[in-house]
Formats: C-alpha cells, sequence, structure tokens
C-alpha cells in the first residue's frame, strides 16, 4: 500500500480529493452532483494551467515564480487589445506572443546566463508586474467584449470552451513528456544536466522550451481568467505562483527536478480549488481556507518525506539484512571460512569462486 | 590474449599528431602523439596531472585542441564537440557515471536514442545478457551501485555501435568476478574491430588486458608499446621521473611490532555491511586493514566512528564503551575519522583552508571564534605536513589533490587523535605527496597514536602496517604480522582466501 | 584571500552603487539630499531589512524561507488579537515574537524530519501561518483584511520616535545588523552556518551539530519576521492579517543583491544590509523624481535582473580563471 502511493503519488492526490469531497457529501447530500464536480473543475482552470507549465519547468530542475506577472500582463494586453477594437483571436494572440517572449526571457536568464532559477524569475516577477501597470496605466480594464467572456461559458456538455481546451492541453502535455523524446529529454535534464549534455541532448534549448512553454501558457491562464471575471484588475495573477508551485509538488513534482507527472500536478491543482470551494459549500468562513489547505499541504508533504525515509531505511534493512540479524549473520559467516564461498544472500555476489582467484594470484606475482 | 596484428593492416581509428593544451599559461599536453587502432585495447598509465584525462577529455570533445591535429577515422577533427564525438562513434565511461538517477537504466541507456523502441529494447537485453550483467532494466539508475553504474555507460556505448570506446579506471569499483566479465567482454569488442582506450592504474591489469600501453608523464608521452617488453620497475620509473624507482621514495616496510596500551578495542561488532569484527589496537600501532572496496570496511569505520549505527557488539576507546556514540563523542574520546572520499565527505571545498583545518575541533573551543588561534594552528600544520598554499584564506578547491588530502590530514590532527583512522589516506594523490603522507603516518604512530588504516593498495598497507587484517565480504578473513605481511598474502585473503593458504603462498 | 577578498569586493561595488544612486536621485531632485529626507525615507522599506538580515543565515545553510511574510502578518494580528484581549502591550509584543520564533521552529523540524527541500515546506507552511492570520483575525471580530488598530499609544510612537536623529525603525535595523554581523562572523554557531551551507554531508563527518544549527537560523528569522510585523504595526498603528505579503520577495532580493549564494555556502550580513538600503533608496528615489510607484518596483525588478545576471557572467568568469589557478598550482609542483 505504502509502496503503491509512494510509486504513484497521483493516487495519494486522487485519495485526498474523493475524501474530501466525500466529507461534503455526507454534509450536504444535495452536493452530490456532477455539476459540484464540474464547478470546481471551471474555477480551477487557471490553476491547472498554470501547473501544467509549472510541471514542465520544475521537471527541468527549474521554478518560475513569475507567472502570475506573465500571467497579469498577458491578460492586460489582450484586455488592452480588444477594447482598442482589435478582434479576439488577434488579441488573444497577441497576448499568446507576450506570454511566449517574457517565457523565453526567464529561459534566458536561467539556461544561457545561467542565473539561478528563482532569484531570475524572482526579478522577473516585479519587472513584468511593473509592465502590467505600464499597459493598463494603473487602472482596471472593464468592458470585455462578450463574446471573449462567453468562451467560458457553458458550451458542451456543461463545459465552457476554455475548459475543453484545459482538458486537451492536459493530454496533450501528458503525452508530450511521456512519449516524446523532447519529453523524456525535460526530465533528463532536470535529472542530470550534465550527463544529459554529453548524451548529446541540447540542455540549453530544452531549458528555454520549457520556460517558454510555460510563458505561454501563463499568458493562457491570463486570457482564461479575463474571461471568467469579466475584468481585469491590475493585481490579476498576484500570488499565483505559489499557488501553482504548490499544486506541483502536491502533485508529486519534485523541485529537484526529473521527476513529477502533468495529471498528479493537475489533481494537486484540483486539490487546491476544491478545497476552497468545499468550504464554501460547507458555509465555512471564507478565512479558514489558506489554513486549512496549508495544513493538509503540510501533513502531505511531511507524511511523504516520511515515507520516502522509511522506505530508504528499509531497503537499507534489506541490503544489509545478513549482517544486522543475528542468527543468519554467525551461520554465514561460518560458511563463509568454511566453504570459501560468498554468501548467497548478499546484494551483491562478489565471486571467490577458484577461477577468479586463481587469475588474481597470477596477477598479482606477474 | 590475441596477438596484435601487424599495424598496416589495421585501420587507424584515432591519430594524435603532436597534441598541445594550454589552460591559461600552464601547458598541459606538450605535444602528445598516440595512435588507436581498431581492434586494439591501448592502456594510458601516468600520475595525477599527467595529462590522460586532458587527452581523453579531447578526444571525447570536451576540450578544444589548441596545437597540432587529431584525426578521427582519418578525417581532421580538430573541432570536436561531445556531441559531435559520440556521432563519430567515441563513447568515453567516465569514472564517475553520469546517470539519471530517477530515470530507469533503459531510460538512461536510451535516452536520445533514435530508432524504434522496441527494437531498441530488444536488443539491449540482448547486449546485457552478453555483458553479464543481471541488473533490472526498469529499476531507477539512483539505486545501483558504482560497478552497475559503470555498467549502464558502457551499455550505453555497445549500444550506440561506438567504435572507440574510453574506459576511465572502469575497474576501480569492480570484484574480480566483474572485472573479469569486464575483460572478456573488452576483448570480445575488441575483436569486433572496437578500439579501446583503457586508464588504469593497475600494472597487473594492464598487462592482462592491454596490447599498448603509453605512459604519460608532464604532458608527453615517454613511453609506449606492449606492455610485455617492459619491466615493472621500467614502467614505474618512466611515470614517476625520479630515478632509482619508487621503492626508495616511499620508504622501506617496517618490521618491529609495537605493544603499547590498547586504546581501541571491537569486539564483535556487526554492522551494515560487515558482521563478526573483532580486533584490538595498541598505542602507537600502525594495523593496516585490507579488503577490495565492497567488503565492508568503510562500513565498519564509519560505525565505530559512530556515523552509522552498530547493529550489535562493542567498540570500547580508551577502555571507555563507544558502540552507540556520535561524532561529535567519538571525537572527544579521541577517535578521528579521515573519510575515504575528501571531497564529498571530508573537506568543505569552497571554505578557506583554515576552517576546514579547525572544523573538527570547534566544539571544544568557546563560541566565540578564537580566529588569531585557528591561524596560528593552520601555520603549525603548513609547517609540519608541507602544505604548499598562498595563504591560510583560500578556498580548498584551488589547491591540487595532493594538498586537499594535506588539508583532510591537518583536519583530523588538530582534534588531537589517540586513535586515528585513516580510510584510503593517499587515493588520487601523486607519488610525492604520497611519500610525504608516508612519512607523516610513520610520525604519527611513532608519537604513540593508534592508526587503523584502510587502503586497497596492499603495497602501502605492506609497506606502512605493523599487523594486517583482511576482511571480504563483510568478514574478517584473517589476521597477517611480521614476516607473514606480503602483498600477495594480502592480496588472497581480501578475496577470502584462507589465512593458512594465504600465508603459505 | 581570494574568496574573502571578492566577497569584500562585492560589498564595496554595492556601497559604490548606493552613493552614486543618491548622488543621481540628488542630482535630479535636491530635495532627495536633504539627511532627515535620507534617514526617514528608511521607514517605508527598513521592515524588509530586518527580516533580511536573518534571511541571509538560512540561505547561507542552503535553505530558504518563503513563510516570512506570512509570519508578519502572524505576528501583527497576535499583538492585535492580545491587545484586544486586555494584554500589556509589551506584553503582547513578547508573544508576538514567541509565535515568530515557534513558526522558525516548526519550519526547522518539518524539513528536517521529513527531509524534503526546504522551499516547498516553508512554502506549504506560508500557507498555514498566513491562513492562520487570517483566521486569527477572523476571529478576533476584524473581519477579512481590515485590521485591529487602536494600538496604545505609546507603542504607535515607537515608530516614529527619534533616537540618536534617526528613525526608531531604522535604529533596530542598524542594531540587528551589528549583532547578526557579529553572530555570523565570529562567533561558532555562524561558523557552522556556513559549513552546513557548503558541505552538509561533510558537517556530519564533522559532528557539527545540524539539526540545533538550523533551527536556531530558523527560529532567528521568524522573530526578525515577527520583529518587521511589529514594527510594521507601531509604523501603521494597526495590525492586519496581510501585513508581509509584500516583503517575501523584496527581502529575498535583498540577500541574492547582497551577495549571498541561493545554492548556500557563501554570504555576508554587511552585503544584504548594504543591498536593502540599494534596494530601498532606489524604490523611494525613482518616487520622489516622479515614477510611478508601481514603475519603480517594476525597475528594482529590472536592477535584480541586471545585477544578478552581470555577477552570473562574472563567475562563468571567475570559474575559468580557477580552472586556471588549479593546473597552474598543479603544473608549479611538478616544476
Amino acid at each position: 500500500m505504502i509502496r503503491f502511493l509512494q510509486n504513484n503519488r497521483e493516487a495519494s492526490v486522487a485519495i485526498i480529493i474523493v475524501m474530501l469531497l466525500a466529507i461534503l457529501a455526507i454534509s450536504d447530500p444535495s452536493y452530490l452532483k456532477v455539476e459540484t464536480l464540474l464547478s470546481i473543475y471551471s474555477n480551477s482552470l487557471t490553476l491547472f494551467v498554470l501547473a501544467i507549465g509549472a510541471t514542465m519547468v520544475m521537471a527541468t530542475r527549474g521554478l518560475d515564480v513569475s507567472v502570475g506577472s506573465i500571467m497579469g500582463l498577458a491578460a492586460a494586453i489582450a484586455g488592452v487589445c480588444m477594447n482598442d477594437g482589435l478582434g479576439i483571436v488577434p488579441a488573444i494572440g497577441i497576448a499568446l506572443f507576450v506570454g511566449l517572449l517574457c517565457g523565453l526571457f526567464n529561459g534566458f536568464m536561467v539556461a544561457i546566463l545561467r542565473v539561478p532559477a528563482i532569484v531570475a524569475t524572482l526579478g522577473t516577477l516585479g519587472f513584468f508586474r511593473g509592465c502590467v501597470h505600464l499597459t493598463t496605466g494603473g487602472s482596471w480594464i472593464e468592458g470585455l467584449p462578450e463574446a471573449f467572456k462567453g468562451l467560458s461559458h457553458a458550451w458542451f456538455l456543461g463545459l465552457s470552451p476554455f475548459a475543453w481546451l484545459v482538458l486537451f492541453l492536459l493530454a496533450a502535455a501528458h503525452i508530450f513528456l511521456r512519449y516524446t523524446a523532447f519529453g523524456h529529454a525535460i526530465f533528463a535534464v532536470g535529472d542530470n544536466r550534465e550527463g544529459a549534455r554529453l548524451l548529446g541532448i541540447r540542455v540549453n534549448t530544452v531549458q528555454l522550451t520549457a520556460y517558454a512553454i510555460n510563458g505561454i501558457l501563463s499568458a493562457l491562464a491570463g486570457i482564461i481568467f479575463a474571461a471568467q471575471i469579466g475584468f481585469i484588475p491590475n493585481t490579476a495573477g498576484n500570488g499565483m505562483e505559489m499557488r501553482a508551485i504548490a499544486s506541483g509538488v502536491l502533485g508529486g513534482v519534485s523541485l529537484l527536478g526529473g521527476t513529477g507527472t502533468v495529471i498528479g500536478a493537475a489533481l494537486g491543482a484540483f486539490f487546491m480549488t476544491a478545497i476552497d470551494s468545499v468550504l464554501v459549500m460547507l458555509r465555512f468562513d471564507a478565512y479558514w481556507n489558506d489554513m486549512i489547505a496549508g495544513a493538509i499541504l503540510l501533513i502531505v508533504l511531511i507524511g511523504d518525506g516520511r515515507i520516502r525515509e522509511a522506505m530508504a531505511q528499509s531497503l537499507r534493512y534489506q541490503k544489509y539484512r545478513k549482517f544486522l540479524e543475528p542468527d543468519e549473520a554467525s551461520i554465514n559467516a561460518s560458511a563463509a571460512h568454511a566453504t570459501k564461498d560468498a554468501p548467497v544472500s548478499g546484494a551483491r555476489v562478489t565471486g571467490t569462486d577458484e577461477t577468479a582467484v586463481a587469475a588474481h594470484s597470477k596477477e598479482s606475482r606477474a | 590474449m590475441t596477438d596484435p596484428k601487424p599495424s598496416g593492416q589495421r585501420k587507424q581509428l584515432i591519430k594524435a599528431d603532436s597534441i598541445w593544451k594550454f589552460f591559461g599559461n600552464v601547458t598541459v599536453l606538450k605535444g602528445v602523439d598516440l595512435v588507436l587502432e581498431s581492434g586494439q585495447i591501448h592502456a594510458l598509465l601516468g600520475g595525477n596531472g599527467a595529462g590522460k584525462s586532458t587527452l581523453m577529455r579531447i578526444i571525447a570533445g570536451l576540450h578544444g585542441v589548441d596545437q597540432g591535429d587529431l584525426y578521427i577515422n582519418g578525417q581532421h577533427a580538430n573541432k570536436l564537440t561531445p556531441v559531435l564525438a559520440r556521432q563519430m562513434g567515441i563513447h568515453m565511461v567516465p569514472q564517475e557515471p553520469l546517470l539519471f538517477p530517477n530515470l530507469s537504466i533503459e531510460e538512461n541507456v536510451l535516452m536520445n536514442m533514435k530508432g524504434n523502441r522496441v527494437a531498441l529494447h530488444t536488443r539491449l537485453v540482448e547486449l546485457a545478457k552478453e555483458i553479464g550483467t543481471n541488473m533490472d532494466l526498469q529499476s531507477p539508475a539512483g539505486q545501483l551501485e558504482v560497478a552497475d553504474q559503470q555498467m549502464v555507460e558502457i551499455l550505453r556505448g555497445l549500444i550506440r555501435d561506438a567504435q572507440i570506446l574510453i574506459l576511465d579506471e572502469p575497474t576501480s569499483a569492480l570484484t574480480p568476478r566483474e572485472v573479469k566479465l569486464l575483460f572478456d567482454r573488452m576483448r570480445a569488442l575488441a575483436a569486433q574491430g572496437v578500439g579501446i582506450f583503457f586508464i588504469s592504474h593497475k600494472l597487473n591489469e594492464i598487462r592482462e588486458i592491454a596490447d599498448i600501453v603509453s605512459i604519460l608523464r608532464d604532458g608527453r608521452v615517454v613511453m609506449a608499446g606492449p606492455p610485455k617488453s617492459y619491466t615493472d620497475a621500467e614502467i614505474v620509473r618512466a611515470m614517476t621521473k625520479v630515478e632509482g624507482g619508487s621503492e626508495n621514495v616511499l620508504g622501506e616496510r617496517h618490521q618491529q611490532t609495537h605493544h603499547g596500551k590498547v586504546v581501541l578495542e571491537v569486539d564483535n561488532l556487526c554492522g551494515e555491511g560487515f558482521a563478526n569484527l573483532s580486533f584490538s589496537l595498541h598505542e602507537g600501532e600502525i594495523l593496516g586493514l585490507a579488503g577490495v572496496v565492497g567488503s565492508g570496511r568503510t562500513e565498519m569505520a564509519e560505525t565505530i566512528y559512530g556515523i552509522r549505527k552498530a547493529a550489535r557488539g562493542k567498540v570500547l576507546i580508551g577502555g571507555q564503551d563507544a558502540t552507540h556514540t556520535d561524532p561529535q563523542a567519538s571525537l572527544d574520546l579521541g577517535l578521528v575519522y579521515l573519510p575515504e572520499d575528501r571531497q564529498t565527505s571530508g573537506l568543505f571545498v569552497d571554505a578557506p583552508l583554515s576552517w576546514n583545518a579547525s572544523s573538527l575541533v570547534l566544539h571544544r573551543e568557546p563560541s566565540w571564534l578564537q580566529l588569531k588561534q585557528e591561524e596560528e594552528r593552520f601555520q603549525k600544520y603548513v609547517k609540519e605536513l608541507g602544505i604548499v598554499c598562498a595563504t591560510s584564506s583560500q578556498a580548498v578547491r584551488t589547491l591540487s589533490g595532493g594538498n586537499q588530502q594535506k588539508i583532510l590530514l591537518a583536519k583530523c590532527l588538530a582534534a588531537k587523535p589517540r586513535v586515528l583512522i585513516l580510510d584510503e589516506p593517499t587515493r588520487g594523490v601523486d607519488v610525492a605527496v604520497r611519500a610525504d603522507i608516508y612519512s607523516i603516518i610513520d610520525d604519527l604512530a611513532n608519537s604513540g597514536v593508534a592508526i587503523l588504516m584502510i587502503s586497497s593498495d596492499h603495497d602501502e598497507i605492506q609497506r606502512l602496517s605493523h599487523r594486517v587484517l583482511t576482511m571480504a565480504h563483510g568478514y574478517p578473513t584473517g589476521e597477517l604480522e611480521g614476516d607473514e605481511i606480503t602483498v600477495d598474502a594480502i592480496a588472497q585473503m581480501s578475496f577470502g582466501v584462507s589465512t593458512e593458504e594465504a600465508k603459505a603462498s | 584571500m581570494k574568496s574573502l577578498g571578492l566577497f569584500k569586493r562585492w560589498e564595496a561595488v554595492l556601497a559604490l552603487i548606493l552613493v552614486v544612486e543618491i548622488l543621481f536621485f540628488g542630482a535630479i531632485n535636491p530635495a532627495f539630499l536633504n539627511v532627515s529626507t535620507l534617514l526617514y525615507s528608511t521607514s517605508d522599506f527598513i521592515h524588509v531589512g530586518i527580516v533580511a538580515l536573518a534571511l541571509t543565515l538560512v540561505i547561507i545553510t542552503g535553505g530558504i524561507d518563503l513563510s516570512i511574510g506570512a509570519v508578519m502578518g502572524l505576528s501583527a494580528i497576535t499583538l492585535g488579537l492580545l491587545w484586544v484581549a486586555g494584554v500589556n502591550i509589551w506584553v503582547a509584543c513578547f508573544c508576538a515574537l514567541g509565535a515568530g520564533a515557534i513558526t522558525g521552529i516548526i519550519n526547522s523540524v518539518a524539513i528536517q524530519v521529513a527531509q524534503v527541500n526546504p522551499l516547498v515546506i516553508t512554502l506549504g507552511s506560508s500557507f498555514l501561518y498566513s491562513g492562520a492570520s487570517l483566521v486569527l483575525s477572523g476571529l478576533g471580530g476584524a473581519s477579512g483584511y481590515e485590521g485591529i488598530s487602536g494600538f496604545d499609544d505609546s507603542f504607535v510612537e515607537l515608530a516614529n520616535l527619534e533616537v540618536m536623529g534617526m528613525p526608531f525603525p531604522l535604529v533596530i535595523f542598524l542594531i540587528a545588523t551589528v549583532v547578526f554581523m557579529v553572530l555570523l562572523h565570529r562567533t561558532r554557531f555562524g561558523r557552522y552556518i556556513y559549513l552546513i551551507g557548503q558541505n552538509p554531508r561533510a558537517t556530519r563527518y564533522a559532528g557539527i551539530p545540524q539539526f540545533r544549527t538550523l533551527t536556531i537560523a530558523y527560529a532567528l528569522t521568524g522573530i526578525m519576521a515577527a520583529l518587521s510585523g511589529l514594527v510594521l504595526a507601531s509604523y501603521f498603528g494597526s495590525a492586519r492579517s496581510d501585513f508581509g505579503s509584500d516583503a517575501l520577495m523584496p527581502a529575498i532580493t535583498a540577500v541574492v543583491l547582497g551577495g549571498t549564494s541561493i545554492y548556500g555556502g557563501s554570504g555576508t550580513i554587511l552585503g544584504t544590509a548594504l543591498a536593502v538600503l540599494v534596494v530601498g533608496y532606489f524604490q523611494t528615489g525613482l518616487q520622489i523624481i516622479g515614477v510611478s510607484s508601481h514603475i519603480a518596483s517594476a525597475l528594482s525588478g529590472a536592477l535584480l535582473v541586471v545585477v544578478v545576471a552581470m555577477r552570473s557572467l562574472s563567475e562563468i568568469g571567475r570559474a575559468y580563471f580557477q580552472l586556471w589557478r588549479v593546473l597552474n598550482s598543479t603544473g608549479k609542483q611538478k616544476a
């Protein structure tokens, strides 16, 4: 069981989500319907998109704390463009392009200039946020076209066009990371940069691409956000970077790179939103949200760490078992003496067969 | 061993023509000429800083050529990159393999390869069988031991149809059985026409496997030819440049035995990777502990020191029970451990030299730092140990390997040991520093410090020890004293041959 | 000598930047050069500096604490709640500092028990602490982000108190700077901080008490974050749970700009202190010459990016230089 949870971090998050929803259903059965799930899902769209991007960046052993600002900037630019009479599609296109540029800039700092990721994106966090104010002149953007807002309204099977898009992106990102050479390269770079470089992987390109994709996704998150709430405050996206990273971490994406899945991160994002929605539905005061989310996040993290420690301990014990258990140790010792044979239960069979010894004694005389 | 064919019929895989390499104003390679033919196993031998790693890194595309010409398969290849080198069929297996610990072995091997996954998988399984490894290809590479990690690297090269393999000290972490398998595999590859560079410090291995040996010293190839045509003494002389061979440099062997007070007593100790170990160590005695890597020697030392937990048994330091201590308590009882791996466990490589020298004694001093005292202590060791450095505040990283090792020694000596456990005290240091360290160890023993010296170098054990203990597979295999201490006996017993046989041989 | 000399050189660069920047803004608007303007404008940003000093220790150990912003709010709310409950204001201050210490200890224990990346743990605990302060302020009746006000006058006046011609928060910062300098550079504890940051494995082999040292470092950071929250509460005359939400990133910026490696192992208190002033005056100066505060913060971000990129480039150069040094020394031995 523990091993299963360890190897399938997605499962443990899924279980927590199910437990959370079960509590909701028990306390008020009227919530026991598909609409509840759909509404939580549509609330979590922006975080979903950010979590996909965060997974890619974190898999390369990176970190992007500027996503909230990119989100805000893209939303502001899309808003300004639309209100200036540009069509919805070109406006979104421009916003996504700006997101790409922001991501490329982050990637350039990290991959080419070798600035530590947290420092580089900390700088751009402030910088991009300033650009938001430059774009909007400091005021909120209102009066977005109805057609644009409509993209976040239910459209097919109770889901909005954006919701379908996000589902599609999720599947695409999963396939991309899991089954393509470039996806593997992203993990390889995060796991061992030097090793990846020597195997001919263009590590700089891979890192740059991961940040660029993350930039585009952040921009998309900003656009979805704008369409959902119908206006664009200057603070759009504030604090989202931490929620995005927390989603990934909760879903089993390691900040040390090399592991994690998009599905896990998405489940993490779903949980982060679900906890807010569920508490509201249970008529808790809103101020409990962060504390409960934080407590669960900490418990999961510490529990995860403890499980990993316990696994490592038991692996270690297995490896040294023959030395640590009293009876076996003495039996093996006498066996080793009597027959000159290596104990067979060892983790590594270190040969003492006659040929090896003979070969060696020849060597040492030579 | 196959007889080398006349070289006219063989293809020249690599031809280095008077290669020079400069780092800043330091000349690392001074016109190296070298030829690797297909089907040839070419051993490279040389001391630290002789230039063999730089040469190999140039061939693997990690460094550029500053002067001279490099030809690969007859093509001029001065502008090589790691990627290009791989495309030209060069595969380097570094001493510390570059693996992706979170990815599976299969993913590690097949990383960045193009082609049908299924076909690649089948080939990989076949190769793994041929090479004689029974690793689970789906398990994460992070859990492998060094020997298996090297196998992963070798598999990487093989599955990419490498024509030129560079093996950088591949046997340092292997058991004899694995060495034999590796050598079989190397011969098979050579028979298929693969050219292999083989870096090793072990003469007997080179004699067994290599067709040609090139000896580098100070950036030049000073000797090259079939190993058969040289004696060991000639080879060592060529490597070390000090005339008269290495024997005199490293000092004569001890004869007398010591019977001082017992300061360390280990009684039937069992722990992670070893069991049933009993011995006692006297004041002024050097007890050599031999055994191949993986025999449980380091684990035992770390258990005595308190880094690992003891399962059963007893450790007495100066009569006091110290079975379940932590390192700080061990230090206070006068037991100091010099770790095997100085870069990761022993030194703070980015910290000033003086900080390193005092890192074991800080807890005994007032919480206010005694900077003047620290400096004086450091200067004392600079003189006593002959450390070559500019100032006490330069980072350890800026020193050569030998001087780093001396800093590590200074760190241990500053703690005023009664019992000193030295784990591979001369790993990766050149001959001159090695001689220095030997005389330091001798002086320490003469001043009454009890020394337990762990080493894979049987010559070293033989030259320094008053008494020798051997271990194999975690169990003690015997003890040698006085005239019984011969390199041959040590070697046999470390591989598990019984004491009587070993002594008789 | 070289590594130490380089640290010193970086601090000299920071001092130079500081002087140039003050002169630059002074040239545009001479009012900026007024000594009392210079001194009193620090009150807008010095709370960041107070917590950045302690954060320097944590970052040198190779860790990080993302919860400092949350702890600032928590300490202010603790103070407010206790004050509303009728506790003496000074006792309440003391309790707030204690709360800060506890948050730090929780961080440290969680990090070391779970053996999880500090970034992740303190990310989680920042949600917990900021959530806790929201809950506390909610329970205390100050719903949402309104805050608690009406503190004792003697407390509110503290922030505007003049000591030796300087505002009291600045004095706290200067004293803290000296204390932390001594702590980091002259005591065994400080030495352990560096050693742990450089090579945690080697500290274990050297018998250096890692758990205790790290816990003290995180607890100190918690206490300083709480102190910083109190300074803000005094300055604004009210306590709000979101006090620190804007302080985290500037604090990390100051530490990094001050020359501390985000990977641990190197850094100085003086560097952090100077960087706090550089960033703070940069923002204030921009506002004084008429740049909007949002643009000013954008430019601060740009400043960090530029400076760090430059440092990174010079470091790449230094790596080559070091390689050369090593080879040089081996070369000399051979000769």
